[in-house]
């Protein structure tokens, strides 16, 4: 029954039960619809779940959300969320203030992270010049500008082509997981992400994790196989496991 | 790192405003044409409005000048808090921008910062232009304007950081934007003084922080009046100021905590 002027509530999230060890990278997998984002978004403290805790780096997101932000880097593929007018340059350093850098410890770290992203000679152009993946790129050196020991991932090889994902697929595990030993959350769709990426995998679906396993296990559990095999099946097709 | 943010936003501002060049010439030749506009009025009117002016020193268009320069102030504080949620959300760049360790209030309040440098530069030229065309500010009480434009400020943006909330929860529909435009002009003794109402309505301005603004600018202005004469204006400010910022934050804070527990921060 609807009554007016209240709204239907929407679970999203339900019993979700998840621990990321320190320099772990989860691969969070499930179709769209599944909670990925909003699993995400709690954890960078942008939604407040209605019930339960969790906690970043020790913080707990709701009662200590400035704290957490301090040891969070987000990347988002929303290429909307730059200033596309500033160059690639002024926007990372007015990230960078947001983060609380100081002004020279800003510009180095500006200048180191888009050397790593290799786009220190269209630095200075404006964001609305580059291509789908330079952008990417782009987002990863903000999410890494307060150097934070937490990145969260969302899908971040959406918008790419096969050969722009793959490229920054091993630009992630070179840079990220392999140099700066990050702990990572990212949320994909993608199988071959999480197999290339990630030490373990949770499969959301419905907003509950069905299974949570390093990718090897999880093939090979009898429980979760028909489970697994199924969700990738439907992943392709897009629709809820 | 107060002043650090504060630069990268007013950067920030100038740099995306001068990369729409074409706007910012046309917002200052049309702003002109505004200042030609009430000069003319001023000049068919005459002595004519000479009783209801006299308080203000007896000149329409001096009146006018002072009172339509100011009042940008309220304008853009009531737009520029809740265009900047807005626009932040348009872009898609409040996600990124509220996971950083910065304070919402802060990023809102700094995001507004630049509308309202440019509304200081929009009020230096009308001001410059009304001097060309002949208004007297000689025994200008610069200290007692800057006290006036300081608690203006205050005043105008509590109101502009409470109908930012409204923004926040609802998307549109803002209901101070909607109240405060419409009575301001009419009621706020902006494009005449409020003497010309019969006295009931004349209640009406008395609750108005515009009223108490233009007054004590034009008084302080052009008439030069020292800060003891201008104390009724500032004490009022001063109370609309310290009864409203406390609340407007509270109810900001409320805003974004609806907004992130019903997880509607970006819709708009």
């Amino acid at each position: 029954m609807r009554y007016p002027g209240k709204r239907d509530i929407i679970t999203t999230l339900d019993g979700v039960n998840l621990k990321v060890r320190e320099g772990e990278v989860l691969g969070l997998l499930g179709p769209n619809g599944a909670g990925k984002s909003t699993l995400i978004k709690i954890l960078c403290t942008l939604i407040l779940p209605t019930e339960g805790n969790a906690y970043v780096g020790g913080f707990d997101v709701v009662k200590e959300g400035q704290k957490a932000r301090t040891c969070i880097g987000f990347i988002t593929t929303d290429e909307r969320s730059f200033y596309w007018r500033l160059s690639g340059r002024e926007n990372l350093q007015f990230f960078a203030a947001l983060h609380n850098l100081p002004r020279s410890i800003a510009r180095a770290r500006v200048e180191e992270l888009l050397d790593v992203v290799r786009l220190k000679n269209r630095a200075d152009e404006p964001f609305l010049n580059y291509s789908a993946g330079m952008k990417q790129r782009m987002a990863i050196a903000r999410g890494l500008l307060n150097d934070p020991d937490v990145l969260f991932m969302d899908e971040p090889t959406r918008s790419l082509d096969p050969g722009a994902a793959m490229s920054l697929r091993d630009f992630i595990k070179e840079h990220i997981v392999e140099q700066r030993g990050k702990t990572v959350f990212i949320s994909t769709h993608q199988l071959d992400e999480t197999e290339r990426l990630c030490d373990s995998v949770a499969i959301l679906d419905k907003g509950q994790i069905k299974a949570h396993a390093i990718p090897a296990e999880l093939k090979g559990q009898d429980l979760c196989r028909v489970q697994f095999m199924r969700c990738l099946h439907l992943l392709h097709r897009q629709e809820p496991c | 790192m107060f002043f650090e943010k504060t630069f990268w936003f007013i950067k920030r501002g100038y740099l995306l405003q001068m990369s729409y060049r074409f706007d910012f010439f046309l917002k200052m030749f049309f702003m002109l044409f505004n200042i030609l506009t009430y000069y003319f009025i001023a000049r068919m009117i005459g002595g004519a409005a000479a009783a209801y002016l006299e308080p203000y020193g007896g000149d329409y268009f001096s009146f006018v000048l002072i009172s339509t320069a100011f009042s940008g102030y309220l304008m853009i504080s009531l737009r520029s808090f809740s265009e900047s949620v807005r626009d932040e959300q348009m872009m898609g760049t409040l996600e990124v921008m509220l996971v950083a360790p910065t304070a919402t209030t802060s990023i809102i309040a700094l995001s507004s910062l630049w509308s309202f440098i440019f509304a200081s530069f929009r009020v230096l030229l009308y001001l410059l232009i009304g001097i060309l065309l002949g208004v007297n500010m000689t025994a200008a009480n610069v200290g007692g304007a800057l006290i006036i434009l300081i608690l203006t400020i205050i005043c105008f943006s509590s109101i502009g950081i409470l109908s930012a909330s409204f923004i926040m929860v609802f998307k549109r529909g803002n209901p101070i934007n909607m109240l405060l435009m419409g009575t301001s002009e009419l009621f706020g003794g902006v494009l005449f003084p409020i003497e010309v109402f019969p006295e009931w309505l004349q209640s009406i301005s008395r609750i108005l922080p515009i009223t108490y603004s233009v007054n004590g600018m034009r008084h302080a202005l052009l008439q030069g009046y020292s800060l003891e004469e201008l104390a009724p204006d500032i004490l009022t400010l001063a109370f609309f100021s310290i009864a409203l910022l406390p609340f407007s934050l509270l109810i900001f804070k409320q805003a974004v905590r609806k907004v992130k527990a019903d997880g509607g921060l970006v819709q708009y």
